[in-house]
């Protein structure tokens, strides 16, 4: 397997979700593998429900937009883009998809205004953190079901948050379980659960105060109304994510502790039956380890004390580097192994630049889908002796599987 | 005001930041350092026992890290802050404890009410911490002289310390909102706490970092210091920059991605320098080795700064 099954996966899947430790370059994965798709000519959305504004920074969108801001065509141009592909992005914010689900579901806009002017509710992103996860599936649902987008590119947040947006429709299921929800309503309709009710609203009432517990208890009735819509949505969405259209990616950096989370995850997806697309290693140095060092005729007109001390200096450094390349080769193979044939294992470098800027993302791309790069970047990190024919060398040259080295 | 104590002498820390900035070395290290100063140290993080590995415990050589404090090395306990534990606790403290009452609370409704209902889960991590910080020992003083809170990543670290004042904000009588002022107490008070923004000597954490003291003054939890961890020294001349800048153009070679990395540090902490006032701690790039001794070498130079620090 090599980095062109991973361009098999942006041409043939609907929705990329990208999973990992917090700090391994999710997002810059996440915009790169939209930005190659979006070469390919694909309608292409980038969206990220990490708290963070990394993908704002790169991409050029702002926080509270309630729809994803397309790269203008001029922009587009310049990397490779050109009709029908296109590439958007988006900064999910849950209060603005609940705004809509309140809208959605509510018989008029009054109603809508009345709900949404309750006092708790006012305050529902700031109260629900674990709303980002609730309505991440909901705003996924939404690209999904209309046609707008061919592919959605998803970055989660740091692995444990993510877990529990996995696990959502679950826990999202139970609780709306109406026999169980309606007892925490003013009303509950049989004996046994007036009962309950009474006991349960006791409690409340203790804990909060009557007066907090009436205004609870009103806004869980709005509550459930959006858990409800929201709910119904993600029992499809669970079954999608479960479907072929669907691809899970697990990304890590080239340290034990990020490694170690990768794994933890792809149990997870197993568990929870999530197909999974395979292992993106990012920031690694593997590919410098056939450049040469600096020498004195690189900079022939540079005073020599200047240039002697800059070589050793340089030297240094490489020498340094020389050693987290033989880590990373170590990782990689223990990567590898992991990985078998079971799935795929691509390998992105550590880029000279913050990967920051669309260019360094245009690399990236470049390198994800197994084509040749353009930019100066990347020239850097292509190794002067290419282990395979095919122009970037593919992680399995890198990391030959134990049976065939 | 007297709210002159020095950050590393108050008993409240919070490490903040976003992922991969090594905000859990330096939560282990803000423990150490306290302990090697006499302290008797409570060191937390967030997490269900049940579902993830611990973080903190990787430090200690051991995978899992409980709800009740347990001690894990020289003057340092640990456990972890879960939300389940802290609505039992909140539940034995205002509910009478009659059998009806008890079989409620343990019902499935009322299991799935707090593991759904919005706030609930933060609630309980907050509670969970606030009687931490109210535990006292037989001889009626705290238990713990210094709690070091390893904070969830950026987003979450900030609901959580926002918490107290938007509760008060929607409740504002009853048991809970008492509770929420007792924490209030702690976490909004400077002569207490300090939060630590833990970032990275590059462009995008440095940023990152910068928006994370923007949202702490939106919280009232006192924002004590950056602490810019894997600082790296540049140990080039300005004449070494541009003539090996110049080299580099048309030849990469081994070590640029170094050389690079230092040149981007350099800008990134005088951006950092240039954007706050606050102390600035900066770390050596110490690699802390996990599944062992943690290192003290980051706690010996916390101590270092701490005395300097006023």
């Amino acid at each position: 397997m090599s980095s062109s099954s991973l361009a098999r996966l942006l041409k043939e899947k609907r929705v990329l979700v990208c999973c990992g430790a917090g700090g391994v370059g999710k997002t810059t994965v996440s915009a790169s593998l939209a930005l190659g798709a979006a070469q390919a000519g694909l309608r292409v959305v980038v969206i990220t429900i990490d708290p963070s504004r990394r993908l704002a920074e790169t991409l050029g969108v702002s926080p509270n937009q309630d729809a994803p801001t397309e790269l203008s065509a001029d922009r587009l141009a310049s990397v490779g883009v050109s009709p029908p592909g296109s590439l958007s992005a988006w900064m999910l914010d849950p209060a603005l998809v609940c705004d809509h689900v309140v809208r959605t579901v509510s018989k008029s806009a009054a109603d809508a205004e009345e709900l949404m002017n309750n006092r708790l509710y006012k305050n529902i992103a700031q109260l629900v953190a674990g709303m980002q996860e609730y309505t991440a599936v909901e705003a996924l649902h939404g690209f999904v079901v209309d046609d707008r987008y061919d592919l959605v590119v998803l970055d989660t947040p740091p692995s444990r948050n993510a877990l529990r947006f996995l696990e959502t429709p679950h826990r999202a299921n139970g609780f709306l379980d109406p026999k169980i929800f309606n007892l925490f309503l003013p009303s509950p309709d049989g004996a046994l659960q007036k009962a309950a009710g009474k006991v349960i609203r006791k409690i409340l009432d203790l804990g909060l105060g009557e007066e907090s517990r009436t205004e609870l208890q009103q806004f869980l009735d709005l509550f459930m109304v959006i858990l409800k819509h929201l709910n119904h949505n993600q029992e499809e969405m669970r079954n999608f994510f479960a479907s072929s259209d669907v691809s899970f990616l697990l990304v890590t950096s080239p340290n034990q502790a990020a490694v170690e989370e990768a794994f933890y995850f792809e149990q997870k997806t197993r568990e929870l039956n999530l197909p999974l697309g395979g292992y993106i290693l990012n920031r690694s140095l593997i590919r410098e380890q056939s450049l040469p060092t600096l020498s004195l005729n690189d900079m022939p007109s540079a005073p020599p004390g200047v240039a002697e001390s800059a070589v050793n200096k340089m030297m240094d450094l490489a020498a340094q580097e020389d050693e987290i390349i033989q880590r990373h080769l170590a990782l990689g193979r223990q990567l590898q192994e992991r990985v078998g044939t079971s799935s795929q294992l691509s390998v992105l470098p550590r880029l000279r630049t913050d990967a920051s800027d669309l260019e360094a993302l245009v690399e990236l791309s470049h390198i994800l889908k197994g084509t040749q790069p353009i930019s100066r970047h990347a020239e850097a990190s292509r190794p002067s002796v290419p282990p395979s024919a095919a122009g970037m060398p593919t992680s399995q040259s890198w990391f030959p599987p134990k049976n065939q080295s | 005001m007297t709210e002159n104590v020095p950050p590393f002498e108050r008993r409240v820390h919070l490490i903040m930041g976003k992922g991969g900035v090594g905000r859990t070395t330096v939560a282990v290290s803000m423990a150490q350092a306290a302990a090697l100063r006499g302290k008797r140290v409570l060191l937390t993080e967030v997490g269900d026992p049940e579902a993830t590995k611990s973080a903190i415990g990787a430090f200690f050589g051991r995978e899992e890290l409980r709800v009740e404090p347990e001690h894990v090395a020289p003057g340092i306990d640990a456990c972890r802050l879960w939300a389940e534990k802290g609505q039992e606790s909140f539940a034995r403290t205002v509910l009478p404890t009659g059998p009806l009452v008890k079989t409620a609370l343990r019902s499935r409704a009322m299991r799935r009410l707090m593991s759904a209902a919005p706030a609930f889960h933060e609630l309980g991590i907050f509670y969970h911490l606030l009687s931490l910080l109210e535990l006292c020992g037989k001889d009626g003083q705290e238990q713990y002289s210094a709690v070091i809170v390893d904070m969830p990543a950026t987003g979450h670290a900030l609901a959580l310390a926002e918490l107290p004042k938007i509760t008060l904000q929607v409740i504002s009588r009853g048991p809970l909102p008492n509770a929420m002022r007792r924490g209030q107490a702690y976490i909004n008070n400077p002569a207490v706490t300090a939060a630590w923004v833990v970032t990275l000597p590059e462009q995008l954490p440095v940023t990152e970092s910068l928006e994370l003291l923007e949202g702490l003054k939106r919280t009232g939890v006192p924002a004590a210091g950056v602490i810019l961890n894997r600082h790296l020294d540049n140990y080039f001349s300005k004449a070494e920059i541009e003539v090996i800048e110049g080299a580099l153009q048309d030849h990469p070679v081994r070590g640029t991605t170094s050389f690079q990395r230092i040149q981007t540090a350099d800008r990134s902490s005088t951006r950092l320098r240039e954007s706050t006032d606050l102390p600035i701690v900066q770390l050596d790039n110490i690699v802390n080795p996990i599944n062992g001794d943690p290192s003290p070498a980051l706690a010996n130079a916390l101590n270092q700064v701490a005395g300097s620090l006023r």
